[in-house]
């Protein structure tokens, strides 16, 4: 047999016992046999079938498991988004404040030409949104208006109301004090369901719920504009409260009636020239330890 | 037997029972042909999940020339060919036991060589050579595997053989 067909036969192990015996007596069988055995050495690694299916199967199923849980994912973005937008909802439709503290003061221009001055320890309330149906503010202290041409605007407070359409006017409204100055066109304030007209100079003032009749007004502006406080046959009280809102001190009276009237001013800018306008005309000296001011009579 | 044929890869136990059929010649051909720097696992296991993804397209007759397909169009992706060293194992149980250095030295040079020879077969050559040496397949398995005639594995083992036994003595 043929050298050839011997080791084919032997490659497929199809030798029978004749022919292992003529494949043994081949020159090179030695040569076959140790290539044979040496290059058993190269076997692939070993396959464990039970546990490459197990990975497979497992695969496959979180496979699966992601592609029917698409919506999961999708789910927490328009959640994300539905926060989103509830929140730019309910920012915008809020209601805009505006708020002073001691010593400050501060200028607001309303969603229309409107602008609004804000005097020391005052707030005010406004809804950009409704603005086109209703110009309404709420207002908690004292400030000065420049109301653009329009429709009624309203300024509310807890004591009253003051309905304008497009003018220059006062609102002060502290504790039992109400006072509306006005300064160009018609107000209108309603207090106790009453309604007051107001022209160019006039003012209405309400203190601790009496109305007390003031003189004719003949500047343009309020005087706190130009940093300074007036004031004309004033309770020394309404006085004293202005100036600790001025200064954020705080002001013990010794001995003083806090009832009498004053009449004078006061600087924002300084506070020993203000305590000496407050002071001399009255006859009283001062003394000042940190933020408390102690009036006292001579 | 007609029935038979709709017989769907989709149901877990036929995946399996495919799975255990093919993968080990799968994974080994893999070995064999393209080394184990490819990780042949993974690509065995790619193959098998595409073939899930697939099962209602794809009957369990061709399920094997689909994944063998695959998984060799997966390696070929994956890098320009290389030059294929198969790996020396080294925790192969010892022969000898009265070795002495002289011997040790000429087995490591044999190994060495038989190893750059190996390199040099062809794809062909070498995948089916290894099939039949190492893990004992007869031509037909072989054959059947390959989607070739005996006749064709038979040249090729053949011709592995006298090539390496060439290389090895010129080297």
């Amino acid at each position: 047999m043929k050298r050839e067909t011997l080791i084919s036969k032997w490659l497929d192990n199809n030798l029978n016992d004749q022919e292992l015996e003529a494949f043994k007596n081949l020159e090179d069988y030695d040569d076959l046999v140790k290539l044979n055995n040496n290059v058993q050495a190269f076997k692939a690694d070993n396959y464990d079938t039970t546990k490459e299916l197990e990975n497979v199967l497992s695969k496959i199923k979180s496979k699966k498991a992601q592609s029917s849980h698409w919506i999961k994912p999708f789910m927490r973005v328009a959640a994300l988004l539905a926060i989103c937008f509830s929140l730019y909802y309910y920012t915008t439709t809020l209601d805009t404040t505006i708020k002073t503290e001691y010593a400050q003061k501060t200028t607001v221009e309303l969603p229309d030409e409107s602008t609004v001055s804000l005097n020391a320890k005052s707030l005010l309330v406004f809804n950009k949104k409704d603005w086109k149906k209703e110009r309404d503010v709420e207002l908690n202290g004292e400030a000065f208006f420049k109301v653009a041409k329009g429709s009624s605007f309203n300024v509310i407070t807890k004591l009253g109301t003051v309905k304008v359409y497009g003018t220059q006017f006062n609102v002060k409204q502290r504790d039992n004090y109400f006072e509306v100055i006005c300064y160009e066109g018609l107000v209108g304030v309603s207090y106790n369901s009453q309604e007051t007209k107001l022209k160019p100079g006039d003012s209405f003032l309400i203190i601790d719920g009496k109305t007390i009749a003031k003189e004719k007004e003949n500047r343009s502006t309020p005087s706190w504009l130009n940093n300074e406080s007036t004031f004309k046959s004033m309770p020394y009280k309404t006085v004293i409260a202005e100036f600790e809102r001025q200064y954020n001190v705080d002001i013990t009276l010794l001995g003083i009636d806090s009832t009498q009237l004053f009449t004078g001013s006061f600087a924002h800018d300084n506070l020993d020239v203000a305590l000496k306008s407050i002071t001399l005309p009255l006859h009283v000296t001062y003394s000042k330890t940190n933020n408390t001011i102690t009036l006292k009579r001579e | 037997m007609g029935k038979q044929l709709h017989d769907n890869i989709c149901e877990e136990h036929i995946f399996s029972s495919l799975f255990n059929k093919h993968a080990k010649d799968l994974h080994n051909f893999l070995y064999y042909k393209f080394g184990d720097l490819l990780n042949p696992k993974d690509k065995v296991q790619e193959a098998f999940i595409k073939l899930w993804e697939n099962c209602a397209k794809i009957s369990p007759e061709k399920a094997k020339s689909f994944v063998f397909t695959t998984a060799n169009n997966l390696m070929l992706n994956e890098a320009a060919h290389q030059k294929v060293v198969l790996k020396h194992q080294q925790t192969k149980p010892k022969t000898y036991t009265n070795e002495n250095p002289e011997f040790l030295m000429q087995e490591t040079e044999y190994n060495d060589k038989l190893q750059k020879a190996l390199s040099n077969l062809t794809d062909a050559q070498r995948e089916a050579f290894m099939m039949n040496r190492v893990e004992g397949k007869r031509f037909k398995e072989i054959a059947e595997i390959l989607e070739i005639s005996t006749k064709a594995v038979e040249k090729r083992i053949y011709g592995a053989l006298e090539k390496l036994r060439k290389d090895i003595k010129e080297l």
